[in-house]
């Protein structure tokens, strides 16, 4: 049964993704997105009741899949190396070069045949989450696409439609991140790693654009030379343990039968592995970049589930180097990434940009967390990872919509929408809520990671200090995106009917409740997924107050009677004297406008910007300090090995 | 809920907020006026205060003859204070045009454009004819509010 | 019996904050009146403007007004709440969060000049206050091993020993909160002319007395947080109380109005440097 619904998890979004590149009708696709959707969403649930088990080495699948995996491996590098050639680029030939060299080494030369038979899935709450991330919230923007592309191809005026090749893609896409995070062998994790770097290298280009695929091809570099750290760590792991299971190493290193320094090297390129594909500083340029794809891809690839991939591995390899100045400087590191991100998405006005640097920034948090590395604070990271992935897919999704309707993504162009799109207008505001204020998840998963970060084994002040100035700007930048899309002239609390598809609407508004219901089970999330993952893989416990957590209820509970009572009351404002805004006596409306009498009597409509404070976080001014410290850090982390 | 309506009556005697309009004035009156709040008249006293907003205030002080160009100001401005409110007219130009009252732009007074409650002559009037004036102003809020009886002539005197 | 008795001492202090906040703010009036050699309005008078702001007629440009009206101040309330029934120091701070925000974006959903660009300087101080008082809060979690206000009055030494410079960071950001000179950028206290109150020119009537209200509970809260740094006895609280905010009151009369670039390199830098000072000394003593 295990080996059932893991092939459910894995092999079938990739039999459908093959099955739809062939179907050209358009209900077909539809109806093969739905149906995996289904599948995937099912599986992941009922995956639920296996936790924590590990598959057997002989088990049906393992075998099923060993020997297409090896050769799937050499394929997927040469194809990446193919890539290289044709768009003449000698970094990623190197890089795949590289990579294919290893993987040579790998399997022919230094392939060890281990004692005892290891098990290549593990299922426990760590991967379960993911996994759960993965299907429910992939499969519900991967529907999503499905309406948007269809408008997305019209726009375009695409002669043929790309359709099949996309959705192709995205359902491979979401069977390797499976994988990705079920593997128990680093081989094959590194495989599926090798998978997402190219679905997204596949999404960005899609559209064809010279810019997109000038970015696509940057992707590619980067998450390639995060592929050749892996690679690396996977040469020498093999070499020095003679294993690459997870199972294994931390066999190995509870034992204590290795010398630290012997592990911390792989360590080391594992986090370097890690930080590239969650596009941490100085990798961030990659994920900026990617903006460029069709925004279902931004959700899915570039927010809710890829990059949580390396954000991933570091939290699984969390107990490898608890303890020692690796994990105090990847601690630092993403807490640096977490102040220096939000900082570049305060000067932002784009808002697939501001999305993007508030991702690095959420990922850089969770990374911190990693560092931290106590029960307290990898539970905290979790929290965050679930909880990131539900709103900043959401407002992925409505920044998607939004685009589509008013035609720009800048968020100077939203002031007022809630009187053009209302209810896309309310679905953004409260997805941005939920992303800074309590008693929503991400914010109580930003309260423990705060609180678990007094238990940092160095450089506490530091890492304390840049959390609590990235958490400032987090804010900042939220704040006056939720505050000026509600611009609005009429005193009626109506919220009208929008004119939207439904099949958008559906996955919005089920992802809004989604964001509401999982905060209000945060306590439960946290006791029953969260903590058992953490407890599962640390010695520390650190700051840990489990049920001080449920002391969120009763403020639950205020809040929302009085948000209750204060709707009720604005509701009454109908009733009141309409005013227009106070613009020094000579105010005016036209055509539902307000703005000055000007010269002559004409209508001046009244205009204002938001501060984005270029002097300060503008991105020509910060990129460059910013990468440079970024370096510094990972020289110090590399550094962390001598101690 | 008697009570809370009393109480409410008195923080509007205790608390009138004025917003200064300056009409077309030749800076006569509203020297005057600025003079009130520093600490020699000190009208913070009576819980007075120069708010620049006729959204918060509860009293407007107009100076200056009324014009074609700014009358639609300061309707716009009367209309955007609510309700309790007193409009009081300041200086010669304020009440009737002043010296200014023939002139080819000029509408006249205050009350060709708002209903005024008080008017305070003077060319410039002194602060305390002002002052005065604010709290007559709250007698008249009183009889409004119907906490007083109507008398049958209100004016500030010069002295 | 115990979560009772905390719900209980919440909802009085609650009750008091009110009241007390009330007569800080009367008493603010005075003592700058007396500075500027003014008698100065009664004690009661911010009692009566509220009062009088609460009998306006209603008026509103748009609905979102009245509701981040009400939001803020039950947030306010909400945060002064938990303060007294001496919760989690981290979560006070965030719920208090929830009402700055909403006061922003009830600014942001107007379309008017003045009330953006009060909106605009409000989160400008917002970013400047918001770390320097979550480092405060993590020196104190640092000194006392908790983030609960309880284990503060088990201490037996003032706070204010181990961490003065953090008191000060914390004076720094309690000046910015209270919009008081020279950080009054957002809603220019002072004279009220300048961007006519920025962020609350559009607040009007009732929903302007609930945020008057809102600031005495924030005054009021913050003015709690000060007194964590000398819990031991009642007249050193007293004292340090009393001393903050005379303090507060001299800053705010000797000095002018300045910009938002010079807060956040002015303030934020030096304030997050002491704080830091501060941070380190507690980390080589731990």
């Amino acid at each position: 049964m295990l080996d059932f619904l893991l092939g459910l998890c894995i092999l079938f979004p990739i039999a459908a993704g093959g099955t739809i590149f062939f179907a050209k009708d358009k209900s077909l696709q539809k109806n093969i997105v739905v149906l995996t959707g289904g599948v995937l969403a099912a599986a992941s649930l009922l995956l639920i009741t296996y936790v924590p088990t590990q598959t057997t080495p002989d088990s049906g699948l393992a075998s099923f899949l060993h020997v297409p995996i090896i050769v799937c491996d050499f394929l997927l590098l040469a194809v990446i190396f193919v890539i290289g050639l044709r768009r003449m680029s000698t970094a990623v030939m190197a890089l795949a070069g590289l990579q294919l060299a290893g993987m040579v080494m790998l399997k022919f030369f230094w392939h060890g045949e281990a004692a005892t038979p290891l098990p290549v899935f593990t299922v426990d709450s760590l991967a379960i989450v993911m996994v759960l991330v993965i299907s429910i919230l992939g499969s519900a923007i991967a529907y999503y696409a499905d309406s948007y592309m269809r408008e997305h191809e019209a726009h375009l005026g695409l002669s043929q439609s790309r359709r099949n090749r996309f959705f192709a893609i995205i359902l491979v896409f979401l069977g390797a991140m499976n994988a990705l995070s079920l593997a128990d062998d680093l081989s094959w994790m590194f495989f599926f790693w090798e998978i997402t770097t190219l679905c997204s290298y596949l999404l960005i280009e899609h559209d064809g654009t010279t810019e997109a695929k000038t970015n696509a091809l940057n992707a590619l570099v980067i998450n390639m030379l995060g592929g050749a750290a892996f690679m690396f760590a996977l040469l020498f792991l093999q070499r020095t343990t003679g294993t690459l299971s997870l199972t294994a190493l931390m066999h190995i290193k509870m034992a204590g039968e290795l010398k630290t320094a012997m592990l911390m090297i792989p360590m080391v390129a594992l986090c370097i592995a890690g930080f590239t594909k969650s596009a941490q500083i100085p990798f961030q340029s990659w994920l900026c970049g990617a903006m460029v794809a069709p925004t279902p891809v931004s959700a899915l690839l570039h927010s809710s589930t890829m990059v949580k991939a390396g954000v991933y591995l570091i939290l699984r390899l969390a107990p490898l180097y608890e303890g020692t100045t690796i994990s105090s400087m990847v601690a630092v590191c993403g807490s640096f990434t977490f102040f220096a991100a939000a900082a570049l998405a305060a000067g932002q006005s784009n808002g697939k940009r501001i999305l993007a640097y508030s991702t690095i920034s959420n990922l850089g948090l969770i990374i911190a967390c990693a560092g931290i590395n106590t029960t307290a604070s990898i539970a905290a990271g979790i929290m965050l990872l679930v909880f990131h992935a539900i709103s900043k897919g959401l407002l992925f999704l409505c920044v998607g919509s939004i685009e589509q309707k008013i035609g720009s993504r800048d968020i100077e162009d939203m002031r007022g929408l809630f009187a053009v799109m209302p209810r896309t207008a309310l679905i953004t505001c409260f997805a941005i809520l939920t992303m800074m204020l309590p008693p929503f998840g991400m914010l109580l998963a930003k309260w423990m990671a705060l609180e678990s970060a007094i238990d940092a084994r160095a450089a506490m002040p530091a890492i304390v200090a840049m959390l609590a100035l990235g958490s400032g700007l987090t804010v900042l930048f939220w704040a006056r995106w939720a505050g000026i899309m509600l611009g609005s002239a009429t005193t009626k609390l109506v919220v009208a009917k929008e004119k939207q598809d439904p099949d958008m609407a559906l996955v919005l508004r089920g992802l809004a409740y989604t964001a509401g219901i999982v905060s209000l089970l945060a306590p439960i999330v946290y006791m029953g997924l969260a903590l058992p993952a953490a407890g599962s893989s640390t010695t520390a416990a650190g700051h840990v107050n489990p049920t001080a957590i449920y002391a969120i209820y009763p403020i639950y509970f205020l809040v929302a009677v009085g948000f209750r009572y204060a709707w009720k009351e604005a509701q009454k404002a109908e009733d009141m004297a309409p005013s227009l805004p106070y613009m020094s006596g000579i105010q005016a409306e036209q055509n539902g406008e307000v703005g000055f009498i000007g010269p002559m009597k004409t209508f001046v409509p009244a205009q204002s910007g938001n501060y984005y404070l270029e002097s300060f976080f503008g991105e020509s001014r910060l990129t460059k300090p910013v990468n440079l410290v970024g370096l510094v850090l990972l020289v110090m982390l590399l550094g962390g090995v001598l101690q | 809920m008697i009570n809370l309506k009393e109480w409410i009556n008195k923080g509007r005697l205790k608390s009138p907020w004025v917003v200064h309009f300056d009409c077309g004035s030749c800076n006569g009156c509203d020297i005057e006026i600025l003079a009130c709040l520093t600490p020699v008249h000190d009208v913070e006293r009576f819980g007075i205060i120069n708010v620049g907003n006729p959204k918060h205030a509860d009293v407007l002080l107009v100076s200056g003859t009324v014009n074609h160009r700014n009358k639609i100001a300061l309707k716009n401005i009367y209309d955007q204070m609510a309700e309790p409110k007193a409009v009081i007219a300041i200086g010669a130009c304020g009440l009737s045009g002043g010296v200014f009252h023939d002139c080819y732009n000029v509408v006249g007074g205050v009350n060709k454009v708002i209903p005024v409650d008080v008017y305070v002559p003077g060319c410039p009037p002194r602060p305390e004819a002002i002052i005065d004036g604010v709290v007559v102003a709250l007698e008249q809020i009183k009889i409004k509010l119907g906490l007083a009886e109507a008398p049958a002539v209100h004016a500030v005197h010069m002295e | 019996m115990m979560i009772l008795g905390k719900l209980l001492l919440g909802v009085i202090g609650l009750a008091l904050a009110t009241f007390i906040g009330g007569f800080i703010s009367g008493l603010d009036r005075k003592i700058t009146a007396r500075m500027q050699s003014r008698f100065g309005p009664p004690l009661a008078q911010p009692f009566y403007d509220v009062l009088k702001l609460w009998g306006k007629a209603p008026m509103a440009v748009n609905a979102w007004l009245v509701l981040c009206a009400y939001l803020t101040l039950m947030a306010s309330a909400l945060s002064v709440f938990l303060f007294f029934a001496q919760s989690d120091l981290l979560l006070i701070f965030f719920v208090m969060t929830i009402g700055a925000v909403f006061q922003v974006m009830g600014a942001l959903s107007v379309n008017s000049p003045f009330s953006h660009v009060g909106a605009q300087r409000e989160l400008l101080q917002m970013f400047t206050y918001e770390p320097l008082i979550i480092l405060v809060i993590i020196g104190i979690a640092m000194h006392t091993g908790s983030f609960s206000i309880a284990s503060i009055y088990a201490l037996d030494t003032p706070l204010l020993y181990s961490m003065p410079f953090l008191y000060v960071a914390l004076g720094i950001a309690f000046t910015i909160k209270l919009r008081k000179s020279p950080f009054d950028i957002s809603a220019s206290h002072h004279g009220h002319q300048e961007i006519v109150r920025g962020v609350l020119t559009e607040y009007t009537g009732r929903q302007l007395a609930m945020l008057e209200v809102a600031h005495w509970l924030d005054v009021v809260l913050l003015l709690g947080l000060c007194s964590l740094f000398w819990s031991t006895s009642a007249i050193g609280l007293f004292l340090l109380l009393a001393v903050t905010y005379f303090a507060e009151l001299f800053v705010d009369n000797v000095s002018a109005r300045l910009t938002w670039g010079w807060m956040i390199k002015r303030a934020l830098g030096p304030g997050v440097a002491l704080a830091m000072v501060n941070l380190l000394w507690l980390y080589a003593i731990k």
